[in-house]
């Protein structure tokens, strides 16, 4: 067995992509929100946002398969442990209860990590892979977000990048090995806290565009 | 009364084992490969032998009866763990240690091995640290130490309450090295139901495989048996369900002498019994001791919540009988203090088979916080049993049997009188006399596995030729035979009492008989209830189920079955021994003050019986015992 | 003395190859004072006068520390008490009438042999891969050469305070092993003692937990929870990190 393989195919290894890959999405989110949080200022800083990102040319074009190529690693890895975690148990309990260990969010990961990766399809075709027109991204956006639904859908989203970032950000500290007396209730608390605003603050967003609107 | 030779080497007692180890033949390195040992039993006795022996290049197979070799006994040893390093400056050495154990024992141990395992105890504290026991610390980083059983310097290495577990942890990793290595060969989940001899020596062992029902027969160079003490005879004891009589016994049935079986410790501090389908007591670590004070009521029959006894009206009876000890007296004496107590009715709780542990000065003294420090995960199990919260209220504790110091004969090189039969820690009767002192057997087990048999095994192997045989031999095949049709038989009898109905009634009869003090007419009329019993459960016990797959009623069957045998011997070794001492009290021998009165004319010595067929009359031998170093006295802890 | 009725639906399987089925019995007049494992010796006291075969389970000390009893009671591994094995559950704990659902440890790793008794060698395996600190007997040095700051000893203490039960993996969804792991490469990795082959052991034995095919530790925690010895993940974080230094830095393959 090579090492690689040996380091990158066990338990350990593969969830080192979940939490490397996993953290990655967050500083991602993190960097999205603050620039979708220009919609607040108008169609004009908005479009000129999306504009400064058109010019980075070559660089957004490596960010974007940078970030392909993330999500194909995360949702690949993800799958295959939820289903060597299946094939783990061949046979269930008749009762489940929880001690109290688990959490909303470390219960539900790989089926909030489908309901994302299916939204993420859905955003895509909606407000990236799609002709803008002259009328700039924010009219688009502004355009869907007019309609109840969209506001509703984007919410609905939201709410479920929240509670699977509410236990993926803690867990990838977790499998890095970084837990430590002093910060971990910190940790724990924070990865709520940071769920909560980074879900709170993109949910916000629809609602604003819809309401101006 | 033929005598027993001990082979205990001569010279001066401090260097009769190096000079020994110079004595006994060595096997060459290269040849230590082509001999097979059979080792029963992964306690710390088994397992710290096995991984020794594996590591000097024998090949190793390793049998117990639970599903792995971490899950021995052992695992259960809560207080800690012997050793004269006198790290503490407070008096320790070799040979206080050897003193103490020899004094402890009440004179019925063997000097010589005694002072060996004082001098071996050093050794094993640096072993276990080697292997990772993360004993205690003080904070500069040092090995701390406490008091413990009956001993006036700080000498007891532990590790929480979980000393017994770290330590077989240790033992258990050493094997699972070996088991990696293909040194040793692991079959867990075997039961031993006899022992094989060829040419008059033993050459394997005869074992159920409990899962598949198998009978396998397992050839050897030597037998090491590491099977534990027989405590459970009692039925309620502080011993781990499975552990009993049955390997020891076969082996008995072989020909190998059974010394002192009437020689079994009451351990004074356990939670009293409660109800009648209660299948164990549970021990309170005797550490408890340093901190907790045990009193009952001045007067008999004071039925007053503890709280509401003045100290006026409460009888500390320890610190009053025994000044100098006060709570700290051996095990024995405090066993017999609290049944005394009981006896006059000043027993308290329901039963009024109980005395009350007291933390309330401690608590004041010290602090909440200290206490629970020291003594946080033993007050949390007494809670869990009792719904009894320690901290408020004292504890309730009774005497219950703990541990065996009878066992197998064996000479110094701890062979039995059987050549290639060794037998190592609980199993064996060497190290304890009459009584143990707390934190010696862990010692004691780890000694003889660690730095005993690696020695002596060799010295037996270079020097015996051995033919070689093969499981197919006659002697295998019928002690198979054998060992089929006893298991059939007791699967054949279909009766209308449960296996554990006949233990129950056994227990009882040996705890009000064998037990805490002894009587003549009691022992006889025991006797006679025992032979009853035996041949009741012939006829009468229902054992369900069959032989052919995993059968717990079967297991426990065959070793009721081997105590029934067994607890009839117990009570002629009692019979015969007339004297007190140590754990065995016969009320004809007691002083003014109630203390064990020895007849050392008569008694100063080791009996070991033989079997001499089924039915007949076993055969007492004597080995006597020469005290040329610690002076027969009368043990006093006042 | 207060006493208690109760209907088990429990789990019946006579080999490792037989299906398997639920079956329900009553437990009746069970002292609440009893144990866990003693309420099922009187029931099995009652199969056996019945001519029926008594319920296997495991069990040895039964002063939670031996680590081989063990079942999951209503969902539960060593049922509901925090921090208590089966055998040291007491029957206080339930309510007359209850109900309780007795299955067996459940996953891949871990075979039913018969009822509740499973087949927990693959702890043993990834043990045997390098849970040990090789000291050959008669090698060491002095006990106190090397001190050992208390606060450590006490880390390493908590780590090997596991009874190897098999707990973690019942109540992981994963049917991960890796509290059992993390607390034994913590415990000896912690120690001086143990460094020298801190990186090797570490590879070897999650290595092996995989292949006995337990599941994969996605951090959900119930193995902390239900941990009768309450071991922290803590030590899971520790084998993470070891790992990682090990595969990476270390010059181990
Ligand atoms: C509750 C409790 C607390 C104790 N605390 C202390 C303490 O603090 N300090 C101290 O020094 N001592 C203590 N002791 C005593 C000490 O634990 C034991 O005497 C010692 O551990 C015995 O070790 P052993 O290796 O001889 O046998 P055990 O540990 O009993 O091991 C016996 C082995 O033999 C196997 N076996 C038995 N019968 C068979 C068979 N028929 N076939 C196959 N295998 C078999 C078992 O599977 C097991 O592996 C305590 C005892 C008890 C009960
Ligand atoms: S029987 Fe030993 S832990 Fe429960």
């Amino acid at each position: 067995m090579s090492w690689l393989v040996g380091t990158f195919g066990t338990a350990i290894g593969k969830k080192l992509f979940m939490s490397v890959t996993g953290l990655c999405f967050c500083l991602f989110l993190v960097g999205h929100l603050a620039g979708n949080t220009l919609l607040l200022s108008g169609a004009d800083a908005f479009n000129a946002y999306a504009a400064k990102l058109q010019s980075l040319g070559a660089l957004l074009r490596i960010m974007e398969a940078g970030l392909i190529f993330f999500a194909v690693v995360h949702v690949g890895t993800g799958l295959y442990l939820f289903y060597q975690n299946l094939q783990a148990r061949p046979v269930r309990y008749r009762v489940n209860a929880s001690g109290g260990g688990q959490t909303l969010g470390s219960a539900t990961m790989p089926y909030t990590g489908v309901l994302i990766l299916a939204f993420l399809l859905f955003h895509l075709v909606q407000f990236t892979f799609v002709d803008k027109g002259d009328a700039g991204v924010y009219a688009l956006v502004a355009a869907a977000f007019a309609q109840p639904f969209y506001v509703g859908l984007y919410i609905l989203a939201m709410a479920v990048v929240g509670v699977h970032v509410s236990h993926g950000f803690w867990s990838a500290f977790q499998t890095l090995g970084m837990n430590h007396d002093k910060y971990f209730g910190l940790l724990r608390m924070g990865s709520v806290v940071f769920a909560v605003v980074l879900a709170a603050g993109f949910a916000f967003l629809p609602v604003f565009v819809g309401w101006v609107a | 009364m033929t005598k027993l030779d001990a082979k205990i080497p001569g010279g001066p007692i401090e260097s009769k084992w190096e000079r020994h180890r110079f004595d006994l033949k060595l096997v060459n390195p290269a040849n230590k490969r082509k001999f097979n040992a059979i080792v029963v039993g992964t306690g710390l006795a088994g397992g710290s032998a096995a991984a020794s022996l594996a590591e000097l290049g024998y090949n190793v197979k390793a049998f117990c009866f639970q599903d792995t070799p971490r899950r021995a006994h052992s695992i259960a040893a809560q207080g800690g763990i012997n050793a004269a390093k006198n790290y503490q400056n407070d008096g320790d050495s070799v040979w206080r240690l050897f003193y103490d154990t020899v004094k402890g024992g009440d004179f019925r141990a063997r000097e010589a091995n005694v002072h060996r395992l004082a001098e071996l105890s050093v050794n094993i504290i640096d072993q276990c640290v080697a292997a990772g026991v993360p004993f205690a610390r003080e904070y500069g980083g040092l090995l701390a130490n406490r008091s413990f059983g009956g001993a006036q310097v700080s000498r007891t290495f532990y590790a929480r309450g979980q000393t017994g577990q770290q330590l077989l942890l240790g033992c258990y990793s050493a094997m699972c090295r070996q088991i990696g290595t293909g040194k040793i060969k692991m079959f867990p989940r075997r039961e031993m139901l006899d022992l094989v001899m060829v040419d008059g020596r033993a050459r394997g062992i005869v074992v159920r495989n409990l899962i598949s029902g198998e009978i396998e027969r397992h050839t050897g160079d030597a037998v090491v048996l590491c099977t534990g003490g027989y405590g459970n005879v009692f039925f309620l004891s502080t011993n781990a369900m499975g552990c009993n009589v049955t390997a020891a016994w076969r082996c008995y049935k072989r020909g190998a002498y059974f010394a002192n079986p009437c020689f079994t410790q009451i351990h004074p501090t356990c939670i009293p019994v409660h109800g009648t389908y209660q299948s164990k007591l549970t021990l309170m670590s005797e550490s408890l001791r340093n901190d907790g004070r045990v009193w009952v009521p001045k007067n008999p029959g004071d039925k007053r919540a503890p709280g509401e006894i003045p100290e006026s009206d409460r009888d500390y009876y320890l610190e009053r009988r025994y000044p100098s000890f006060g709570n700290l007296v051996p095990r024995d004496v405090a066993s017999r203090a609290a049944k005394a107590v009981c006896d006059e009715g000043r027993g308290v709780g329901d039963t009024g088979l109980a005395v009350y542990l007291d933390f309330a000065d401690a608590i004041a003294r010290d602090g909440r916080a200290t206490i629970e420090r020291k003594y946080g995960n033993l007050f949390a199990m007494y809670e869990k049993i009792t719904d009894e919260d320690p901290y408020r209220q004292p504890m309730r504790i009774f005497p219950a049997v703990h541990y065996t110091m009878g066992g197998l004969w064996v000479d110094y090189n701890l062979m039995s009188n059987i050549d290639g039969l060794f037998v190592l820690g609980e199993a064996n009767f060497s190290d304890h006399g009459a009584n143990r002192l707390g934190a010696s057997a862990l010692m004691q087990g780890l000694a003889d596995g660690y730095f005993v048999i690696p020695y002596t095994i060799g010295g037996y192997l270079a020097g015996t030729p051995l033919s070689p045989v093969s499981e197919d031999d006659a002697p295998f095949m019928d002690s198979a035979r054998q060992v089929t049709e006893r298991t059939q038989r007791l699967l054949s009898i279909k009766g209308h009492r449960t296996v554990d109905d006949f233990h129950r009634e056994l227990g009882s009869i040996l705890w009000d008989y064998c037990g805490m003090s002894r009587n003549n007419d009691g022992l006889a009329k025991a006797r006679e209830m025992i032979r009853d019993l035996r041949a009741q459960y012939w006829q009468n016990v229902l054992v369900p189920g069959r032989g052919d797959d995993l059968n717990q009623s079967l297991e426990r069957a065959g070793r009721v079955a081997d105590f029934l045998e067994f607890a009839e011997l117990m009570v002629e070794d009692a019979l015969a021994r007339q004297e007190s001492c140590g754990g065995h009290f016969n009320e004809k021998f007691q002083t003014a003050e109630h203390e064990a009165m020895r007849d050392d004319e008569n008694f100063c010595h080791v009996a070991a019986w033989e079997h001499t067929g089924d039915g007949s009359a076993p055969q007492r031998h004597t080995e006597p015992l020469a005290f040329e170093h610690v002076h027969l006295t009368q043990r006093s802890y006042k | 003395m207060a006493t208690i009725d109760l209907t088990l639906k429990i789990w019946r399987q006579n080999s490792p190859r037989d299906k398997g089925r639920f079956e329900t019995l009553a437990a009746r007049g069970i002292s609440t004072d009893m144990s866990f494992l003693e309420m099922l010796d009187v029931v099995n006291e009652q199969l056996t006068l019945d001519g029926r075969e008594p319920i296997c389970f495991d069990h040895d000390c039964r002063e939670g520390i031996c680590g081989m009893c063990g079942a999951v009671i209503n969902g539960r591994p060593h049922g509901p008490q925090r921090g208590t094995t089966l055998c040291q559950l007491h029957m206080r704990h339930f309510a007359d009438g209850d109900t309780l659902a007795i299955e067996p440890f459940r996953a891949r790793a871990f075979k039913v042999v018969k009822d509740l008794v499973v087949d927990r060698s693959a702890l043993d395996k990834v043990m045997v891969a390098g849970g040990y600190i090789a000291a050959n007997t008669g090698s060491a040095p002095e006990a106190n050469a090397t001190p050992i700051a208390a606060a450590t000893a006490e880390l390493a203490m908590d780590a090997a305070a596991c009874i190897g039960c098999g707990a973690c993996v019942a109540a992981c969804p994963n049917a991960s092993a890796m509290l059992f792991v993390g607390a034994k490469v913590s415990h000896l990795g912690l120690l001086p003692q143990g460094r020298p082959e801190a990186a090797r052991r570490v590879l070897a034995m999650v290595r092996e937990a995989d292949r006995q095919g337990f599941g994969n530790c996605t951090n959900v925690t119930e193995c902390e929870v239900e941990c009768p010895k309450e071991i922290s993940i803590a030590n899971i974080a520790r084998m993470n990190r070891e790992f990682l230094k090990a595969a990476i830095a270390s010059r181990e393959r």
